[in-house]
């Protein structure tokens, strides 16, 4: 049960924030007022209505209107096939689409052929065309390139303006302050809190100067975490730390890396003991420099050196062999979802004819007993690994490898949409295994967390590395203007 | 949940056996349930059903259709499926029969089997490697191998095809009492069959690529690898089911085991392994096999018309896949 | 900033889309083109008599083509198509027999009707039981092949000569079959085609999810097209009647039916995984599959390898296929 009593009230004309850790149960609640659930108890009343939203059309129906992070396009049909099944005027369409800036877009080539940021635009525009009462935006800037979230911002405002209402639901809290008018938190299935984003006694209040974190977010935080836990997590890990980079050959060696589409021109050296991350917007090249690091993907140009040999891997399995793993950030690319977690955990072993026979079963038991206690992964429900929560699901992944064996550890975005506490249980990992001589090449949205776990940032744009920073130098505006390829950010540093 | 044949034994190694077993093989359970309720109305339709020689031949018939649907349930398992099992069969018995006439028997079989390994392998290549359909391909092998040994009857594979006396008495002989000899090679295989899915690295594998193919490929899994031993080992077991079902009939024809296709999906299915890959098992198609074997004897025994006997397989298939659909729903 | 790469299109917008969209279609009516051509060359005077022995013999099989073709599109299969085809055979052959020809018109549309709320049913237990639709249409072609055993124990039964003239033509007449071919495409598939039901129907195919979140109503959507799929099949078991002037149960003849039914979607362009393809393609695909064995007895060649060679065509076609779509959708 996800949910267990939720009392939820947006105002006409007013954008609602709902934030929470994972596993709070802002999915279900989503679900629930899209019509893709039915809840066991409670009333859900549109304009002082009681509804009761049977499905997806119903739910639309009643003014009730959600964009989520996967964009409900077919992709095998047109746009405007596609909007006809919605039953969505092709006028009013064109209209809002033209008010997000989106003006050059064929109503007849199949959605599949468009790139993802641009769905979940035309999405948003569906969406608004239906004139709908409250709209439901699920995460909707996570992997969105700045700009177009500027525009969703925007969009947001003017459907205020318009009065109709808007549930905000996002992990980025930052953003969530700057845009709501209120927020209300979620922990283990209740609304815990509601607060206005102004000043006042139910708000926020000024944020002080000099404090590494604004109240707003403290009082957020410490309203999804539950008291205790608040303070000894937003307080930043300023305490020094040493560096366990190793000299001599690097881990990983990149030079000249292309593959023809994205990725331009990569080159980087990783060296032994080191966390080194990469930070980039949208679409500059990161998912295909990682996927060509794993192995899953060809590149045209340039050369990989891991642990001082050349490497030229056409599948995974070449990668593995010497050392480079992936973690992806999708957890459904990572995970065995009805098998166990032990399963999960020790498969690595069974990749190849070799490791065909017969399982001993012993050797597993601890590696695999060795893995939960070091990442400390919940098994409660570890009979199916989809039971997990999102954040033992992402543990789950990195465990794989630490049963595995690697040298090089890739990991794609793997704090997105997990809840702080383990957020930072996997940072302390990373350092452990930097400190034990490995290595981590990380790519991560989360600008603000660059200094958190790494010795060393680089920036990804257009295809290029563009700036390289000490972790103690990354500050945001500096990532974020070398993210935007802005020289002049880089010089300020 | 209901889940055949997974145990996780993390969950609580103290536990007695029967406790486990009980927790984990609730399908099985029901199965058992359902066979023993069969095996007592036909006893009661039919005094003789109980005799030895009746046991004997409902042995007899269960024994190939294991191996077939045991064969199926690893393609299954993988999220495939293999609609040449059954020509597969006949092409082995063929073929070990008109070897039988030339040479010595143990060569013969291995003639047969070797066209089992051959026939899965282009399979396993094709679905793996070239990433063709698995119900387009193993239906367009059958088709070929249908075409093939349409033509080659009347040429090639013509004249003699007597089966030695080696087959004959595996695939219709007696051990003992009641237990005949198919049995003991249906056993050993199928012992085979289920330690190996649960305590190999290829057994984890195929249940892991029938789960999420993505994820094996990214943790270094070449799954073709993987789809050309299920599709080989399956048209092996065909194979082997072929001679046995020929040595039982002492001849073969083009319709040797052509009744045996849907059957084979079927006993699969009712032993609760998904089509679309991931769970099963195959204990549960051994009862699956042996629950439709004891239900064939018994319609048979009752003179059903074949008509209402086609309608009940048919709603015997929906009922159970609709109980097995529901325990994974709730699960 | 515009992240929406254009693809290029030489040929201008439209004709790009259009050409894309029906690139399959074309390559299977050359194909056939090619093929006719090839057979028209080994047999002397080939006129209106081959067509119609073209268009009468493949017709039952054509229409199980389409009936396919519409379930995969909206992302299923069918086992049971030839198991229906076997029991409208059956039906009519039963019920036809003695009757003239409005009798045997009658006796068709029940059969028809029978037909397609026997496939809305089968969509509604797969929309509602969760059981893959594998399962439940081979659970279905159990249940059919049965009823029609009850309905005709051993071949027999049959029909009206008007009936037979009426569907299948006579003599060289060949253009009845092609009208009774046309009639569903244009009374039933085309106007389906552009209504919001038939979209529902691809988008189910394409992608479940997108589809039941733009509100799709999964149940009603698959109703549908099993319901025509069971009037197609229904009509393709008539056909056999005009064809055989008779009935048969046996269930081989299910059986293959429905493999070849399988064989003639894929080659005609339809994607198993749902949610591309047509009707008009696997139809040509039908009389390419019809043409192979006739062509290589025209080279003195045992028509049981063409089988044979109809497996390896199946077989390569699909490869290709996969190929073609695996390195579309690689490309950026």
């Amino acid at each position: 049960m996800a949910l267990r009593s939720v009392d939820l009230a947006v105002e006409r004309g007013e954008i609602h924030g709902l934030v929470g850790a994972n596993g709070a149960g802002k999915s279900t609640l989503v679900k629930i007022l899209s019509g893709v659930l039915s809840p066991d108890a409670g009333v859900v009343e549109v304009a002082g209505r009681a509804v009761r939203l049977r499905s997806p059309a119903h739910a639309r129906a009643s003014g009730l209107a959600p964009v989520f992070q996967d964009p409900a396009f077919a992709p095998d049909l047109t746009v405007s096939e596609n909007l006809r099944l919605t039953g969505t005027d092709q006028g009013g369409f064109r209209r809002r689409a033209g008010e997000l800036g989106l003006d050059g877009v064929e109503l007849g080539d199949p959605a599949g052929s468009l790139p993802l940021p641009l769905l979940r635009m035309l999405d948003l525009a569906r969406v608004l065309a239906h004139d709908p009462a409250l709209l439901l935006l699920d995460e909707i800037t996570a992997a969105l390139p700045a700009d177009y979230a500027d525009r969703v911002f925007a969009a947001i405002r003017q459907a205020r303006e318009e009065g109709r209402s808007v549930l905000f639901i996002s992990h980025r809290l930052l953003e969530v302050q700057e845009v709501c008018d209120r927020v209300t938190v979620l922990r283990d299935g209740r609304n815990v809190d509601t607060y206005r984003t102004t000043e006042g006694p139910e708000g926020f209040g000024e944020p002080q100067g000099g404090a590494p974190m604004r109240r707003g977010e403290q009082r957020i935080v410490a309203a999804m975490l539950g008291e205790r836990a608040a303070l000894a997590v937003t307080e930043p890990r300023l305490v020094a730390r040493t560096s366990h980079v190793q000299p001599g050959e690097p881990a990983l060696r990149v030079r000249g890396l292309s593959d023809g589409h994205r990725v331009r021109d990569v080159s980087l050296s990783l060296a032994r003991g080191e966390v080194l991350g990469i930070t980039g917007l949208e679409g500059q090249g990161q998912d295909e420099l990682f996927a060509i690091l794993a192995g899953d993907r060809r590149a045209t140009d340039g050369e990989i050196v891991a642990n001082g040999r050349r490497l030229v891997a056409r599948h995974p399995h070449d990668a593995i062999r010497r050392g480079l793993t992936l973690v992806p950030s999708d957890r459904w690319q990572a995970l065995l979802p009805q098998r166990s977690v032990r399963e999960n955990l020790a498969i690595a072993h069974y990749n190849a004819p070799a490791g065909w026979g017969w399982i001993n079963l012993d050797r597993e038991r601890r590696q695999v007993a060795e893995a939960i206690g070091r990442l400390s992964i919940d098994t409660r429900a570890q009979a199916q690994a989809r039971r997990l929560s999102g954040g033992n699901q992402q543990k789950v992944a990195i465990g794989r490898w630490l049963v595995g064996g690697f040298t090089t550890l890739l990991c794609f975005d793997p704090t997105r949409g997990i809840d702080v506490g383990t957020k930072h249980q996997i940072y302390d990992l990373f350092r452990e295994l930097a400190a034990a001589g490995r290595s981590v090449l990380m790519f991560t949205s989360e600008l603000r967390e660059v200094p958190l776990a790494c010795d060393r940032v680089l920036v990804l744009y257009d295809g290029r590395i563009v700036a390289e920073l000490a972790a103690t130098d990354a500050d945001e505006a500096t990532l974020l203007g070398a993210a935007h390829g802005l020289a002049e950010a880089l010089t300020e540093s | 949940m209901t889940q055949a044949a997974i145990k996780d034994e993390d969950a609580a190694p103290e536990r007695g056996l029967l406790a486990r077993v009980a927790a984990a093989d609730r399908p099985t359970l029901a199965l058992i349930g359902v066979l023993v309720a069969l095996v007592v109305a036909n006893g009661l339709i039919d005094r003789n059903f109980l005799s030895l020689s009746q046991l004997r031949n409902t042995l007899l018939v269960t024994a190939p259709l294991a191996l077939l649907a045991g064969g199926q349930t690893l393609c299954m398992l993988t999220g495939g499926i293999d609609l040449s099992v059954a020509m597969t069969a006949t092409a082995a018995a063929y073929v070990t029969g008109v070897q039988s006439a030339d040479g010595p028997a143990v060569l013969a079989i291995a003639a047969g089997l070797l066209v089992g390994v051959v026939v899965g392998l282009v399979n396993g290549l094709a679905i793996g490697v070239f990433k063709v359909n698995p119900l387009i391909m193993t239906l367009g092998m059958s088709g070929i191998l249908t075409g093939l040994l349409t033509v080659g009857s009347q040429t090639f594979l013509g004249g003699a095809t007597r089966m030695s006396e080696l087959v004959l008495e595996l695939g219709g002989g007696t051990i003992v009492g009641p237990i005949p000899w198919n049995l003991v090679v249906w056993l050993l295989l199928g012992g085979a069959l289920v330690v190996g899915l649960r305590r190999t690295g290829l057994g984890r594998l195929i249940y892991a690529v029938g789960d999420n193919r993505v994820a094996c490929r990214l943790a270094g899994v070449r799954i073709w690898q993987v789809e050309t031993a299920v599709y080989t080992l399956c048209a092996l077991l065909a194979a082997v089911a072929g001679i046995l079902i020929g040595g039982r009939s002492g001849s073969v024809d083009l319709q040797l085991a052509g009744s045996y296709l849907l059957p084979s999906v079927a006993a699969a299915v009712i032993g609760g392994t998904s089509i679309l890959g991931g769970v099963g098992g195959y204990t549960g198609t051994i009862l699956g096999a042996v629950i439709l074997a004891v239900l064939d004897t018994m319609l048979n025994l009752l003179t059903v018309d074949e008509a209402l006997k086609q309608v009940l397989y048919g709603c015997i298939i929906l009922a159970l896949s609709w109980a097995y659909a529901r325990g994974t729903a709730s699960a | 900033m515009a992240t929406a790469t254009a693809t290029t299109r030489p040929l201008g917008p439209a004709a790009g889309r259009l050409a894309r969209r029906h690139a399959w279609t074309g390559a299977v009516v050359t194909f056939f083109v090619l093929l006719l051509a090839w057979n028209a060359s080994q047999t002397r005077n080939f006129g209106a008599f081959e067509i119609q022995t073209l268009l009468a013999s493949t017709l039952p099989l054509a229409y199980l083509a389409m009936a396919q073709s519409v379930v995969v599109i909206g992302g299923g299969i069918d086992l049971s198509v030839g198991a229906m085809l076997v029991l409208v055979n059956c039906l009519s052959a039963r019920f036809m027999e003695g009757t003239d020809l409005g009798g045997s018109l009658l006796v068709a549309a029940g059969c028809l009707a029978v037909a397609a709320a026997l496939g809305a049913l089968t969509g509604l237990v797969i929309t509602v039981s969760r059981i893959p639709d594998i399962i439940v249409t081979l659970a279905a072609s159990f249940v059919w092949g049965g009823a029609a055993l009850f309905v005709l124990h051993t071949p027999g039964g049959g029909t009206s000569t008007g009936f037979q003239a009426l569907v299948l033509g006579s003599g060289s007449a060949w253009w009845p079959a092609l009208l009774c071919l046309l009639a569903p495409l244009l009374l039933v598939w085309a106007p389906l085609r552009r209504s919001r039901t038939g979209i529902a129907v691809f988008a189910l195919g394409s992608d479940r999810n997108a589809a039941y979140l733009s509100g799709v109503d999964p149940l009603r959507t698959r109703v549908v097209a099993y319901a025509v799929d069971g009037l197609l099949c229904g009509l393709a078991g008539l056909a056999t009647t005009a064809f055989t002037a008779g009935g048969s149960p046996q269930s081989t003849i299910a059986m293959n039916a429905t493999l070849n039914s399988v064989a003639a979607i894929v080659l005609g362009g339809v994607a198993l995984s749902g949610g591309v393809g047509g009707l008009i393609g696997p139809v040509f695909a039908v009389w390419c599959l019809y043409l192979i064995p006739n062509i290589m007895l025209g080279l003195g060649v045992d028509p049981s390898y063409g089988e044979v060679v109809k497996g390896v065509v199946v077989v390569l076609v699909v490869l290709a296929g996969g190929l073609l779509r695996a390195r579309r959708n690689r490309a950026p």
